[in-house]
């Protein structure tokens, strides 16, 4: 009784302490911290210990860029299929057509204005970092936005644009893998990966593990051993899992406990682990790394990309399409400046495409640089008081 | 007190103000020994400007060619600036270097940043199409890479042909210096952790490299000689940061440098564009054995 008595505040300040490192942790995993505060640490670590750090980074590439980003990409296709399953909120693809083509203007423009600054500074070196600079980082976007304009229409216009766009992304980069050798034999591996996939669909497997330990191992294996990206092995893995559909409300946590959600809630927060590691490895640049590349991916990211989304509107309203209610011209230049940042998916792009290197360097720099978007959106808000600026 | 205050503080201006050429002066010149057998070369980096200070470098290689009649050139990269059309293979190029290409010196070539891919096929760059490739030349195997990317075929590529080379000398260019203490772009730290390993397990006697737009020798890092010769024709003036690994540098004028490896040596000179001499001295081999304990 008397040592109870003792330790009960001990127990009490350790249960605090438990439940503000949960609390910190939550605050980690739903406000989408984890990679921005990887690529803090790096960005610091890189300009102070460069040689430990690239050490360390070097050390650690593969098994995050390769594996672990594989749970990410998995994460991104399963929230995109159940929104766009019967009863998703994306299952009508007559709500895809103004953003599909937002976006198309989005990646002309960001391409367009990256290739140009490219070849007026004659770097063709640098040509194939160009989709680098049309990625739109979704998280980013979704946050500032749900931040300053909460009920305008933007929110669900900005996502979709935002998924088509790195969709178009993830096809152009998945075969440009940088690898050593091919080792073919793949596609058979492919086969039998996708067969005991749909054998578990039959059997009404519902546990996620299974389908990901299993099938997914065998994918990660047939990519690897063709060349492509590794990190793309749950794509195809993704349609067999159980799905439910689901509103637009992506990377957030979904509220029911079934099986299914309880399973999302534990991916995501393992993505963020990834994502936070993916930071911590690929965002260390020396800051003096900066050159053309790195104001070409701004420049196209910044300026190319709204500048195409608000034209591609602006042409689709004269050929009689009609905004998303709620969305006024004024809202649409701070959605489409909203997701002018690239960060996570540009990170993620530029690891796809370029090998260890000052290409790499600049563009990372650029890539993590493009997070200035949502500050750019914050304040066009303010200046044109709409949503939560408004009087 | 205070007169020899003053004298001291004017005796130690005095000899801040020397500028590197200068410092470097004081060192002994060791001559090229242009012995008949050895191999003899230069190297030159970022020169493709077309301008003026390329054509003094050109002349002046020229000219050096007269008393140390060396056959090839290294060429670090950024070998053409701005605009790529045929045209400017003349004026970035051909003209500038007319003499030496008459007189048949072949040229060696690297790809820097600010050069098309496809210059790789122009055949008076000696790339045989490649983006990195091996030769030899008498005693010494030459490794050329293109670290603009460094892809991991060619890592692989690069530990092969280590591994099956075995000349008596071992040298590596490439445009991006993995030590440098040149203020805009200095070391390239990432690149280094994947190529020293390689360089140091397969003796990797010298590296040249370019980028930074001065002259530079580092003291050896683990037995290797780590040169950078990016003033060919550009020059980012004052640039150098000199730091604890600096052996040498000339960030004053554009250069180029002679090299002869004779044996078991390896004789240079950093010359300027003015023809003087600003660094010199003699590189013994070492067995590989040995590095690792430096």
């Amino acid at each position: 009784m008397k040592s109870d008595a003792l330790a009960t505040p001990h127990v009490a300040v350790h249960r605090r302490r438990r439940g503000a490192a949960a609390r910190l942790f939550d605050i980690f995993v739903r406000r989408y911290l984890a990679l921005p505060t990887g690529v803090a640490i790096a960005l610091v670590w890189a300009n102070v210990a460069p040689e430990r750090y690239f050490v360390f980074a070097h050390s650690l590439a593969f098994p995050v860029n390769e594996i672990g980003m594989a749970f990410f990409v998995g994460l991104i296709v399963q929230e995109i299929a159940e929104a766009v399953m019967p009863g998703g909120a994306l299952h009508s693809w007559r709500r895809w057509s103004l953003p599909l083509l937002a976006a198309a203007g989005g990646i002309a423009g960001s391409a367009g204005f990256y290739l140009a600054y490219v070849h007026g500074r004659y770097e063709s070196v640098l040509e194939a970092g160009w989709p680098i600079a049309c990625a739109i980082d979704i998280a980013a976007a979704y946050y500032v936005l749900k931040t300053i304009l909460p009920r305008s229409g933007a929110l669900p216009f900005v996502l979709l644009l935002a998924i088509a766009t790195d969709l178009f992304g993830m096809l152009i980069i998945a075969p440009q893998y940088q690898t050593a050798t091919v080792h073919g034999g793949g596609l058979g591996v492919m086969l039998v990966a996708l067969g005991i996939a749909g054998a578990m669909r039959a059997l009404r497997v519902r546990a996620f593990w299974p389908y990901l330990a299993i099938c997914g191992t065998l994918s990660w294996i047939a990519l690897y051993r063709e060349g492509l990206h590794p990190a793309f092995a749950l794509v195809p893995i993704v349609p067999f899992l159980p799905h439910e559909p689901r509103r637009l409300d992506l990377l957030a946590d979904p509220p029911d406990d079934d099986a299914v959600h309880h399973f999302e809630h534990e991916w995501n927060t393992l993505v963020q682990g990834i994502l936070f590691l993916f930071g911590l490895v690929n965002g260390g640049v020396l800051l003096r790394g900066y050159d053309t590349g790195t104001w070409a991916l701004l420049l196209g990211a910044l300026v190319g990309r709204p500048i195409g989304i608000l034209t591609a509107v602006r042409a689709a309203v004269a050929a009689g399409w009609h905004l998303p209610r709620g969305l006024g011209w004024r809202q649409l230049v701070v959605a489409a400046l909203a997701s002018s940042s690239g960060f996570t998916f540009a990170l993620f792009f530029a690891t796809g495409i370029l090998s260890t290197g000052p290409l790499l360097a600049q563009l990372t720099i650029g890539a993590v640089g493009t997070a200035a978007g949502s500050l750019l959106a914050i304040g066009a808000a303010r200046l044109f008081r709409v949503g939560r600026f408004a009087r | 007190m205070r007169r020899v205050a003053l004298v001291l503080l004017t005796a130690w201006l005095a000899t801040a103000r020397l500028t590197p050429a200068e410092q470097n002066a004081a060192r002994a010149v060791e001559p090229l020994p242009t012995r008949p057998d050895s191999l003899k070369f230069a190297v030159l980096g970022d020169n493709g400007t077309g301008e003026k200070p390329e054509y003094d470098v050109g002349q002046q290689m020229a000219a050096a060619r007269r008393t140390f009649p060396f056959d090839m050139v290294l060429m670090l990269g950024d070998n053409m600036y701005g605009r790529q059309d045929p045209q400017d293979f003349v004026t970035k190029f051909e003209r500038p270097y007319a003499a030496l290409l008459q007189a048949g010196v072949l040229f060696y070539a690297t790809l820097g940043n600010h050069d098309d891919q496809n210059n790789r096929f122009y055949k008076a760059f000696n790339m045989g199409g490649e983006r990195y490739f091996t030769f030899v030349k008498k005693n010494v195997r030459f490794f050329v890479l293109d670290t603009n990317q460094l892809d991991p075929k060619q890592q692989a590529w690069f530990d092969e042909a280590l591994q099956r080379s075995d000349d008596q000398w071992r040298i590596c260019f490439f445009h991006h210096p993995i030590y440098s203490d040149g203020g805009r772009h200095g070391s390239d730290v990432s690149l280094r952790v994947i190529l020293e390993p390689l360089f140091v397990k397969y003796g990797i006697d010298v590296v040249f490299s370019g980028h930074d737009h001065v002259y530079e020798r580092l003291k050896p890092q683990k037995g290797i000689t780590y040169f950078v010769s990016g003033s060919g024709g550009q020059l980012r003036r004052g640039d150098v940061r000199p730091s604890g690994l600096t052996a040498a540098y000339f960030d004053q004028d554009q250069s180029f440098m002679l090299v002869e490896v004779a044996g078991d040596e390896m004789f240079f000179e950093a010359v300027s564009r003015s023809g003087a001499t600003v660094d010199s001295g003699v590189i013994h081999r070492e067995p590989v054995g040995s590095r690792n304990s430096r």
